[in-house]
């Protein structure tokens, strides 16, 4: 199958699907600055997966963010900076705590589950996951430009939906795997040597999908070269050094994307 | 602005505290261990053999690790005890074993491989029947990774001599626990960002989880207050310093939003006598890393001595 085919049957998949959308308010997560709930959303499968969405206080619009899930298996709630500033949905993914019913993701082993072919990678319906989200938030008529951040799940969505003005990424899983394959996919290929893993692998390369980026992006690394072909394949993007003095290296990438969304920084340290 | 290092973080110390987790450890400790040991061939490689772990700890409940030791090399190897983070899963610890340490990572009650009969999730954890000390969700927790020190004692190949405690974050908070839990068995302990020390004034200092979770608690039950600051106060690790015996390296990121460095100071002058302390301005919760890891290696290198490359 090829690749626009592949992503396309996702797409066709996904609209079949409505989402459904239940929003249960959290009184706990909630101040007078604003208003949280817990979220469910059928997505691809079908699959019922979760997100924490919360809404600033006020008229609005409200810039809007989206907060890819995380590998693991856990994905905090969104930081009070980004529930005063944003209609921010951190989405979990389907295997995740709180989306692990029926799939529980193992840790490790989720990276490699059902890599045997693209069909039946457990990352078709991750991906999945997230352009749900995108579409949930999207939506709302509450917000006016967005955003999104996290890993090569951000990019992909930012790729395949359109509607994102900023595109934040760090540390992509699936990038030049076969260059650094990390630990678990190593283990994977000693007990299973196949080439079809990178057949399956090749449909989540981000170099792959960058062109489709309409989102200014922000590629967030200590080693800019060695991601030079994926900020070469993206439209519109600049590299964040990263220094691993995380305090300064977290405010500055808030500043980026506060600055592309029109809302103050903040830093998380309070000083 | 903040001067964390001068801060005063008080923290009561509960009348019976030595006598609860006297009794706590008791209860645990009477119950059989019954380790078991499954080498996992789907993990293991050409230098390093890995075993999937479960062992009885408080309570009954079973608890799993992983246990990698090196496949060449003199034993007895000294022992590493690694522990998770409050929202990560343990890795396999091949990586300890390469350099010379039998190593146990344990996944304490709650984790995805032991969660079966306790899973209060995350969040969750942190606040789970925070009103009663008795009954807190981190009691097993805590134990379950004092049970993880019995078992690698066990172990024929572990010179039982030679045993440390590594972690960051939560991994670092009960690295403190642990070796005041177990203070004749523990050579010595590195912990990061250590989360679980000085608990109600992180609460004040931040707005990070996990420590959210108590202000979260707090808004919808704020007559709680002092039955949670009472609970806290047997589990902060800010009262368990006094009694560590073993030298423990603390490691900090002065711009901590998780862990607030106030904290880190705290515990570490709570420790008896003297123990390393490194500081990274402009650092967070990464507290240093990835450049603060060779100096963990060291510091675990000179008090457990592995034959490096065995």
């Amino acid at each position: 199958m090829s690749f626009d085919d592949y992503w396309d049957a996702v797409d066709d998949e996904l609209a079949r699907l409505p989402a459904r959308p239940v929003l249960e308010p959290v009184p706990s997560r909630t101040t007078e600055d604003y208003t949280s709930y817990d979220v469910w959303l059928t997505s691809a499968g079908p699959y019922r997966i979760f997100g924490n969405l919360s809404v600033p206080t006020g008229p609005g619009p409200f810039p809007a963010l989206l907060e890819t899930p995380r590998y693991g298996s856990v994905n905090q709630v969104s930081h009070h900076n980004e529930k005063l500033r944003y209609v921010v949905f951190a989405v979990t993914h389907r295997g995740q705590r709180n989306a692990d019913t029926p799939f529980a993701a193992a840790y490790p082993g989720l990276f490699t589950h059902g890599i045997e072919s693209p069909e039946s990678y457990v990352y078709r319906g991750i991906v999945a996951d997230c352009l749900r989200g995108a579409e949930f938030l999207l939506a709302r008529p509450d917000t006016d430009r967005a955003g999104v951040v996290g890993d090569d799940l951000a990019l992909i969505t930012a790729a395949r939906r359109t509607g994102f003005t900023a595109l934040r990424v760090a540390e992509p899983l699936f990038y030049r795997v076969s260059d650094r394959p990390p630990e678990e996919l190593a283990d994977h290929l000693r007990a299973h040597p196949s080439a079809q893993v990178w057949e399956t692998l090749s449909y989540f390369d981000p170099v792959r999908h960058a062109p489709g980026v309409g989102a200014t992006t922000l590629l967030a690394t200590d080693d800019g070269s060695w991601y030079e072909p994926l900020a070469d394949a993206l439209p519109d993007a600049e590299i964040y050094p990263l220094t691993h003095e995380d305090a300064a290296d977290n405010d500055g990438l808030d500043a980026w994307l506060a600055g592309r969304l029109g809302v103050e920084p903040m830093s998380r340290f309070v000083r | 602005m903040r001067d964390p290092e001068a801060a005063t973080i008080e923290v009561p110390r509960p009348a019976d505290f030595d006598e609860f987790w006297a009794e706590s450890v008791a209860a645990c400790t009477a119950l059989p261990l019954r380790p078991s040991f499954e080498y996992a061939p789907g993990l293991s490689t050409d230098t390093v053999a890995v075993y999937d772990v479960r062992y009885t700890s408080y309570q009954g409940v079973r608890v799993a690790a992983w246990y990698t030791t090196p496949r060449d090399g003199p034993a007895p190897y000294p022992g590493l005890v690694t522990i998770p983070g409050y929202i990560s899963e343990p890795d396999v610890p091949r990586r300890w074993s390469e350099l010379g340490y039998a190593a146990l990572a344990v996944a304490p009650r709650g984790k995805l491989r032991s969660n079966a009969v306790f899973d209060p999730g995350y969040p969750g954890l942190l606040t789970h029947n925070i009103v009663d000390h008795h009954t807190y969700g981190y009691r097993g927790f805590y134990l379950d990774v004092v049970r993880a020190v019995d078992v690698l004692a066990g172990r024929s190949e572990v010179d039982t001599s030679r045993i440390g405690l590594q972690g960051s974050s939560q991994g670092g908070g009960l690295g403190i626990t642990t070796a005041a839990l177990r203070p004749e068995a523990i050579a010595c302990v590195s912990a990061g960002a250590p989360y679980l020390c000085g608990i109600m004034a992180a609460t004040r200092l931040t707005r990070s989880y996990p420590y959210e979770e108590i202000t979260e608690y707090l808004r919808v039950h704020p007559d709680h207050a002092p039955l949670v600051a009472e609970t806290v106060s047997y589990y902060d690790g800010i009262n368990f310093a006094p009694k560590v015996r073993a030298p423990v390296m603390i490691y900090l990121g002065l711009e901590d939003d998780v862990c607030p460095p106030e904290t880190g100071f705290a515990v570490h002058r709570a420790l008896p006598g003297e123990h390393p302390l490194h500081t990274y301005p402009r650092c967070a919760h990464h507290a240093g890393l990835p450049r603060v890891m060779t100096v963990v290696e060291e510091f675990l290198a000179e008090h457990l001595a592995p034959e490096v490359g065995a």
